[in-house]
């Protein structure tokens, strides 16, 4: 069925409910030997990894989204639903290994016996075999494995212990031959009638699949339109009630399974787990909870400002000198501007906000893995509900103070489309890190470095107040589009809170890495796309432009006897005003001078489209401070802001000779930059979560709409 | 009106109760696949600090509740 050209590996499914320690397991095995793919038809990225066998037989591991049933509610949970149910999937496994938590075995076999009817060969293993120890669980695994039919072993992935029982139980299941004999649950009469007729029609062998065909024929991306309707008319012909037939089933199950866990796990007579109760008695108190929640995210993003600045001054100051070095020793030439003004400029534009994304989602992921982020979505729901999102949304919103091509990703948890649908279109609102450089230098422009009550600096107040404005609108927006998008589908919250834990440091740094290479990789690649375009627009005029802009350049530098490195600036400067993106500055004028802006900014702004920080760097070069970014020696980046800070309070408008820089403009364009829709490498990951150019479209149209009223009103306002 | 069944929704905190049955059939099938089963034992810890959601613990496991959810669940007592 599969023609691969290369020599197929095996596929190992990995499947359990979520908190059964899936994740850890899957980080044990495959280490940094894994990768993310995505899944066609339902925007979920699933992630691969390899492993060795005893033998030397290499297998291919995926690790499917922890589910509690076949029978899901939310979209990744779909996903297993949807590899398991179409042997023709790519991801279809040959064998599957299932993951339960030792400690709760009566809430984690639903799906395992969901999975022995899709008869394929299945281990099970039971996880946090240290934590059973520890509570004084014992479980008699032979007799586990002799009622269910299937191989059991009892490993801890936090400690390691078992694993190599583990792999040796994998390699032999790769030999068994699964027989109807090990079904679990017996089919209705009314199932059987539906199975049958499907089976007949579709031509699959395992009734259990075609009976889930039955159930979810109408989402299932795996199923032709033809197959769709004819799995339609069987339902609709046999009157099949989906969710009667769910219900009754998951009885049976439980009903059959329950006596079997009672036999062989010997539990003491109460759980000890008092500490969780008496964290959670002040984590999630009714006051003492939102204050320590909001505690610990000053405290995050103190440490983002506090960890990052460092080696984000290493990456600049690494790509600066390269910069530097290339141009020494490579003879002037348009490639050798490719490469220093293009190619490593954009290089250096993605991976500058690594440390800030780096520290953010460690951060997150510490507090998720302790099991934090439950509670926070606990009790945040109410609040987040009331702006059409849900409590899993704080999750998203905090990861978008870091950036938004990763956070957006994150809002796959979300269950409900549109409060998922809102998640993604709200959180560009946030301020992430490329605004940080842009509100700095704005600011340091228009606010005096003065204190208030002593102890605060007005600027630093004006900084995160524009925290709080990103937030108003994200929560007026969610509000907005509550009230416009309409939906029949029902939203739940029903979450586990899991105990709480002591991090898992290999599964911490892991999930660190993944972010930062999705940031990098689908961030990356548009804003080095851009960057390349920008170059050509920036370098490149129409007809002798060019030439001509140098002639003027020069004369008037003659008879201003200026340096020759002043020289050189204003011929850059007069250069990127012929060039193309000058064109495009100058076309734009008119619609961007009611907002205080001139033809520069325009440049400035189109530019951003890269990404927001660039604004600073080609406003440094329209004020002739040249290559001052590659000027950068000793302490002299804050000379450079300074400098550029007094240029752009020199400036003037062409025909008025009023000043550019008024606290008006400044304000005007904060706004602007807050509320507007300026980064690609966003919409292009809006239009993957999203399945359709609908919402980057809708969401592009309504932040730029909504940045250009704002900003206007503002400078109208203080103008 | 007079209620003629309690739900967790009614339980008052720290009290406990065993589930009779879940009314609405898609929340049903959730909460099963979840754990609470007719029978489950569960047990109001406290309200969400905005409200419109419970903390409960259903045989032992701690799990978070909207109230909507939670008046779903029919139980005995």
């Amino acid at each position: 069925m599969k023609a691969d050209k290369r020599e197929r590996l095996p596929h190992i499914a990995l499947v359990g409910n979520p908190n059964s320690g899936k994740s850890t397991l899957f980080n044990l095995l495959t280490g940094l030997r894994q990768k993310t793919g995505n899944f066609p038809g339902i925007t979920v990225e699933l992630k691969r990894g390899r492993f060795q066998l005893p033998n030397g037989r290499e297998v291919e591991l995926i690790d499917l989204p922890g589910t509690y049933s076949l029978y899901p509610t939310a979209t990744d949970e779909r996903i297993v639903t949807a590899v398991m149910s179409n042997p023709a999937d790519t991801y279809y496994p040959d064998a599957i290994i299932y993951v339960a938590d030792v400690t709760h075995l009566e809430k984690h076999l639903l799906l395992l016996t969901q999975l022995l009817d899709l008869e394929l060969p299945t281990l099970l293993v039971l996880n946090m075999a240290d934590t059973a120890e520890s509570l004084g669980i014992r479980v008699n695994t032979s007799k586990l494995s002799e009622k269910l039919g299937i191989p059991v072993v009892l490993v801890s992935s936090r400690t390691g212990e078992n694993i190599d029982r583990l792999l040796s139980e994998t390699e032999a299941l790769l030999s068994v031959v699964p027989s109807p004999e090990g079904r679990f649950y017996t089919l209705t009469d009314q199932e059987k009638g539906v199975s049958n007729a499907i089976s007949l029609n579709i031509g699959t062998d395992v009734p259990y699949r075609a009976l889930l065909l039955a159930h979810h024929y109408t989402w299932l991306p795996g199923l032709s339109e033809q197959a769709r309707q004819t799995i339609g008319a069987i339902v609709a012909d046999k009157h099949f009630n989906s969710l009667k037939h769910q219900i009754e089933e998951t009885l049976y199950r439980y009903d059959r399974f329950t006596p079997i866990v009672r036999e062989v796990v010997q539990h003491p007579p109460r759980f000890p787990n008092t500490i969780t109760d008496r964290v959670d008695a002040v984590l999630t108190h009714r006051w003492w909870g939102p204050l320590l929640f909001g505690a610990i995210m000053l405290l995050i993003f103190q440490a983002i400002y506090a960890w990052s600045a460092v080696p984000m001054d290493f990456i600049e100051d690494l790509f600066a000198q390269l910069s530097d070095t290339i141009k020494t020793y490579l003879p002037e030439h348009r490639l050798r501007d490719l490469l220093t003004e293009g190619i490593l400029a954009g290089l250096s534009g993605v991976l500058v906000f690594v440390p800030q994304i780096a520290v953010l989602f460690f951060l997150i992921t510490l507090l998720e893995e302790v099991g934090y982020m439950a509670r926070v979505v606990f009790m945040f729901d109410r609040l987040m509900r009331r702006f059409g999102m849900s409590g899993r949304s704080v999750v998203s919103l905090i990861s978008g103070g870091a950036c938004a091509v990763p956070a957006i990703m994150s809002a796959r948890t979300i269950g409900n489309w549109k409060e998922r649908l809102i998640t993604i279109l709200v959180t560009p609102f946030i301020t992430c890190s490329a605004r940080i450089p842009v509100y700095v230098i704005l600011i340091g422009l228009v606010v005096p470095p003065r204190e208030v009550l002593e102890i605060f600096s007005l600027q630093g107040l004006t900084f995160a107040s524009m925290y709080v404005f990103g937030l108003i609108a994200v929560l007026g927006t969610g509000y907005f589009l509550k009230r416009m998008l309409k939906t029949r589908e029902v939203s739940y919250l029903a979450i586990e809170l899991p105990v709480y834990r002591i991090p898992h440091w290999r599964n911490v740094w892991l999930t660190v890495w993944e972010k930062v290479s999705a940031f990098v990789v689908e961030a990356g690649k548009i804003i080095m796309l851009i960057s390349l375009v920008l170059w050509a627009l920036a370098s490149f005029g129409p007809g002798n432009s060019f030439q001509e802009a140098k002639q003027r350049a020069e004369e008037e530098a003659r008879a201003k006897m200026l340096s020759w490195e002043d020289t050189q600036n204003l011929i850059a400067a007069y250069q990127l005003e012929a060039s193309y993106a000058g064109q495009i500055g100058k076309v734009f004028e008119p619609l961007i001078r009611p907002l205080g802006y001139d033809w520069k900014i325009g440049i400035a702004l189109f530019t951003s489209l890269a990404a927001r920080e660039v604004f600073t760097g080609t406003l440094a070069v329209l004020y002739h401070l040249g290559n001052a970014a590659d000027d950068i020696t000793d302490a002299s980046e804050n000379n450079t802001k300074a400098t550029l800070r007094q240029r752009m309070q020199a400036e003037r408008f062409r025909d008025n000779g009023q000043p550019v820089y008024t606290s008006a403009t400044a304000f005007s364009l904060l706004v602007f930059y807050a509320l507007a829709m300026q980064c690609m490498s966003t919409l292009a990951v809006v239009r993957r979560e999203t399945a359709s150019w609908k919402w980057p479209l809708l969401q592009f149209t309504f932040m730029t709409l909504l940045a250009y009223v704002a900003a206007w009103l503002v400078y109208n306002l203080l103008a | 009106m007079i209620r003629k069944y309690r739900t967790v929704e009614s339980l008052r905190r720290l009290e406990c109760a065993r589930a009779l049955r879940v009314t609405d059939p898609v929340l049903a099938s959730r909460l099963m696949a979840m754990g609470i089963l007719p029978g489950s034992l569960i047990e109001m810890i406290r309200p969400a600090p905005f409200g419109h959601a419970y903390y409960i613990k259903a045989d032992g496991i701690r799990l978070a509740l909207r109230k909507e959810e939670a008046a779903n669940i029919v139980v005995d007592s």
